[in-house]
């Protein structure tokens, strides 16, 4: 057995098109694999916090680094700052954003959307596989709480899993509504497939572009709706008010390079994951503004966070072209029968395996050689998609019109050539800790989407991400929205900042890094600089 | 010795609401002594130099000898203060909380100096715990033989009981507490006739802080001498601080009264946070003149704060950094009064709205140079105008810190 990866060109020589490729028999244990391989169980990337509710709990280094460094704004900076009144604040034009925002307008509440790139500009229009809900007739929400618990070694909260299992056949009956289109069969029933270490047919789609179809959706019912959009406007600190309550937040507005006090009775935080914070060095599927914002404000305002350790590595990012490392293909393209190929041109896994099982054994196959390594250095396995075609001829074209999009920019046809993956960053799995009306521990303060925790445990499965923001999303707005009858706050502030600072005095931390980080490192502009770009725009 | 913590804040006075915890040490020995020679309380209080710890600084035997002066065949009340609503202030919570005995023994020992029978332990509702706190240890204390050792000595049917105030700021003003253990509206009442003479229900009413009432059992149990002693310099005895703001250590420090500005906030706060420059301190209320850095040196008791033009207040410093925006700061506090203002007096109900508005309107960037006029002018006309002081304690921190940091208003309204 030869310890060396085989070259890619030498690879793509030696790949033959087979239909069938029976998986050799597998002896691994799952726990050993992941414990082998998977980047979670890597103990040097470790630390425990020192400062905040989570004190004394392990969290991912780059992680810690953010949520114990002090904060980007002074109370100076809010001299002369104006101020807006609004009864629902919602951080992040994503799909939880978008839901909650609209829910809580429709119930009368005044409604401000802030986000801080462009409405829409999300992880949700990535979301490529669709939408879990338990519509089949060989199904029940039952089964799916189990494949989530299971998915997530029995670690979710179980109460917000049966919520959002329950909530799933009327999400997609609201997403309809608000004008969403799915595939369907000839009859106009919705079609559905399996996803990933789940026990039934499932998952409902549209292409491979559900998510982007969810967005679009949401982005136009928001528009046409009576909730303000904010854009190019982060949110750069939570406010608090006399009584431990959140109040508010500060804007950093791009366009004019100024902060904004919004006062509000609630506040909603929809920011979604960390991928940009590359978290082990690896290449992620996320957007641009996927930084992590939320988790770092609502920890300071003393908000609990969970499984800050727990992070999942989706098994199929593209490895090659380089400038495209990173980018996500679908589950579904593995849900509908595709293999993955080690250098050998073997089978390795069973691919519907869960998320994290299927990224360490490919992890395994690239660190024991038997992975296919590119001019570049980046390593990867095959995704056989020519054998798919060969089997379901047509597939591509009718089920995978984004992947083929992929090939089209990389230079590579699916059709006739495999395609290299390697794992990349996909998804956080934990985030802000929140009841079933998406609350966090801070009353005012709710989370929801990707940035809260608890639903998945320590792994998702495909397609609970789409139902997740939708469901704690309008759960969220629903609640948020009455909490415009309460008495206002008496005295609005940054006064956390203070206990703040003085932990991380006591503890003895480094001041020197500010958070959020609100963009990646790739890209250093922030409020304080003149971007080119923005000045570019403004000039127009 | 450590200067921190030597009375008041003692292991021995914080033993929680447990009748048998506080006499296993210092409890009941004050008491003994004073039923003993009654009379002789009130000498004592004044050679010790007793003062009103709730921010008047009035020599407390002054305010005993009237309520005593008046005649015994009447019921005269005696209202323990502890509605603490100012920002900054947070002393009387602990002081209720963790040492409720140490301040009914110094109540009682008052009632006796003075005649009073009826003692009421007027407490701020949100403070639930101290609310629950002296609700348990008076109860204990009604049950105990001192209750009967009490009520004989004092020749009148004695009763103890804890109300919760009506929750609102100006609660705490003397005349307004009166009204509210009438059952009314805290409104306060003109002045005279003073509360000594006439106060609930036209009885004889003598009200004290609960840090003032605390200090009794000490001061009759030690000695005059002793308790002059504790102070530094001419200051007697000890205060409570109530340290705030970008400090490292904030929290409640009792120190010698006449502690300097420089040791609470160096020495017991650990210096600023993040160590930047100090740049103003807000004392007591914070209806006082702003400290600035050249005060550090002051002495914090009554007099030599005084002589700086402002006051000590509760003894509540709430400390300011650089970079640290002074108009948002008073336009919080003045905001503050405007919300507690009872109403009565169109030029307190008014002005403290309009002084606060302006100064909304020009922090958040949309002030003009008249609405600084028109601050000023408010500050010319409005003190003096109200019933009580509450109006004037607005004005004040205002037109002092148009005074040290009028730069920041020019630049806020030149924006």
């Amino acid at each position: 057995m030869s310890n060396s990866p085989v070259s890619y060109e030498a690879a793509m020589a030696a790949y033959r098109l087979e239909a069938e490729r029976p998986l050799t028999e597998q002896h691994d244990d799952k726990e050993a694999l992941l414990r082998a391989y998977h980047p979670d169980y890597r103990a040097d990337t470790m630390t425990a916090l020192k400062v905040g509710p989570n004190s004394g709990e392990q969290c991912h280094r780059q992680l810690a680094d953010v949520l114990q460094a002090d904060a980007r704004i002074d109370e100076a900076d809010l001299a002369g700052a104006s101020v807006v009144e609004t009864d629902v604040l919602v951080i992040g034009g994503g799909g939880a954003g978008c839901a909650a925002a609209l829910v809580a307008a429709v119930k009368g509440a005044k409604v401000l959307l802030a986000t801080k790139l462009r409405l829409g500009d999300s992880n949700t229009v990535m979301a490529e596989g669709g939408i879990q809900a338990s519509i089949d007739k060989e199904d029940t929400p039952q089964m799916h709480y189990d494949d989530t618990l299971k998915a997530g070694h029995q670690s979710a909260d179980k109460k917000l899993v049966s919520q959002m299992v329950m909530d799933g056949p009327d999400v997609i009956r609201w997403m309809i509504q608000q004008g969403m289109q799915f595939d369907t069969d000839e009859f106009g029933d919705l079609l559905t497939r399996r996803a990933g270490g789940t026990s039934a047919n499932r998952v409902c789609y549209y292409r491979d572009y559900t998510g982007l179809e969810m967005m679009r959706v949401l982005r136009e019912a928001v528009q046409n709706s009576d909730a303000e959009v904010w854009e190019y406007s982060p949110v750069v600190e939570l406010m608090i008010n006399e009584s431990g309550h959140c109040a508010g937040a500060v804007i950093s507005n791009l366009k004019d390079c100024s902060y904004v006090q919004i006062i509000a009775k609630s506040v909603i935080i929809a920011t979604g994951g960390i991928g940009r914070m590359h978290l082990n060095g690896f290449p992620t599927s996320n957007h641009f503004g996927a930084t992590g914002d939320g988790l770092v404000l609502a920890y300071r305002l003393g908000a609990k966070l969970r499984d800050l350790d727990s992070f999942q590595y989706h098994p199929t990012g593209l490895a090659h072209p380089h400038h495209l490392a990173g980018t996500l293909i679908t589950e579904g393209v593995r849900s509908a029968g595709t293999y993955l190929l080690n250098g050998k041109g073997e089978r390795f896994v069973d691919e519907l395996k869960p998320r994290d099982v299927v990224a360490a054994a490919i992890l395994k196959e690239c660190a024991e050689g038997r992975g296919i390594q590119t001019s570049d250095g980046s390593q990867g396995v095959w995704l056989d998609t020519p054998g798919l075609e060969l089997r379901n001829p047509g597939i591509l074209q009718q089920r995978f019109p984004k992947l083929l999009h992929l090939g089209h920019k990389a230079g590579i046809d699916p059709h006739t050539s495999p395609l290299l993956i390697y794992p990349t960053l996909h998804y956080q799995n934990g985030g802000v800790v929140i009841d079933e009306h998406g609350e966090t521990t801070v009353p005012g303060l709710y989370c929801v989407g990707e940035a809260s925790g608890g639903i998945h445990g320590k792994n998702r499965i495909m397609g609970n991400a789409l139902l997740e923001i939708i469901s704690f999303g309008r759960r969220a707005g629903r609640h948020a929205a009455e909490r415009r009858h309460s008495k206002g706050h008496k005295r609005v502030s940054i006064d956390h900042l203070s206990r703040l600072r003085r932990e991380l005095t006591i503890s003895d931390m480094p001041m020197e890094q500010k958070s959020p980080m609100l963009f990646p490192d790739c890209a250093k502009f922030d409020t304080d600089v003149d971007y080119e770009g923005l000045r570019r725009n403004q000039d127009k | 010795m450590s200067q921190l913590n030597q009375v008041l804040f003692h292991e021995n006075s914080r033993v929680g609401a447990d009748l048998a915890a506080w006499q296993a040490t210092i409890g009941g020995q004050g008491l003994t002594r004073a039923l003993q020679e009654p009379e002789a309380i009130i000498p004592l209080i004044e050679a010790a130099g007793l003062r009103g710890l709730g921010g008047s600084g009035f020599p407390t035997y002054k305010k005993w000898q009237y309520v005593a002066a008046q005649p015994n065949d009447q019921d005269k009340y005696l209202i323990c203060n502890g509605n603490e609503d100012e920002p900054g202030t947070f002393k009387d919570r602990i002081l209720l909380q963790e040492a409720p005995h140490q301040v009914i023994e110094g109540a009682c020992i008052t009632a006796l100096a003075c005649g009073i029978n009826r003692i009421v332990f007027y407490i701020n509702p949100e403070q639930t715990e101290s609310l629950a706190a002296m609700q348990t240890a008076v109860a204990q204390w009604c049950d105990s033989d001192w209750f009967d050792k009490l009520e004989q000595a004092l020749g009148k049917p004695l009763e103890i009981r804890v109300m919760p105030s009506s929750g609102h700021y100006i609660g705490g003003e003397e005349t307004a507490a009166i009204e509210s253990v009438e059952g009314h509206f805290p409104f306060p009442r003109g002045k005279p006739p003073f509360p000594a003479v006439s106060g609930v229900y036209g009885k004889p009413t003598l009200i004290n802080n609960m840090e003032t009432l605390s200090n009794v059992s000490h001061i009759v149990r030690n000695g005059a001498e002793w308790f002059r002693a504790l102070g530094l310099g001419e200051a007697t005895g000890t205060k409570i601080y109530c340290l705030s703001g970008d400090v490292l250590y904030p929290g409640a420090y009792e120190l010698p009264m006449g502690t300097p500005l420089s040791t609470l906030i160096y020495n017991y706060g650990g210096g600023m946070l993040l160590e930047k420059e100090l740049k103003a301190v807000f004392t007591g209320g914070p209806s006082n003149t702003i400290l600035t850095p050249k005060d550090l040196d002051v002495p914090l008791d009554y007099e030599n704060v005084a002589a700086r033009d402002s006051s000590l207040g509760t003894g509540a410093m709430i400390v300011i950094s650089e970079g640290t925006g002074i108009v948002k700061r008073v336009a919080e506090y003045v905001n503050f009064f405007a919300h507690s203002s009872c109403g009565q007096c169109p030029s307190c109900k008014n002005g403290t709205f309009y002084a606060a508005q302006l100064l909304t309107r020009i922090d958040t960037g949309k002030g003009s140079r008249a609405d600084l006029h028109a601050l000023m002018n408010l500050c010319n006309m409005l003190p003096g105008s109200g019933r009580c002081h509450m109006l004037d304690g607005a004005m004040k921190v205002l037109q002092s810190s148009m005074h040290h940091f009028m730069d920041e208003y020019e630049q806020a309204v030149n924006r």
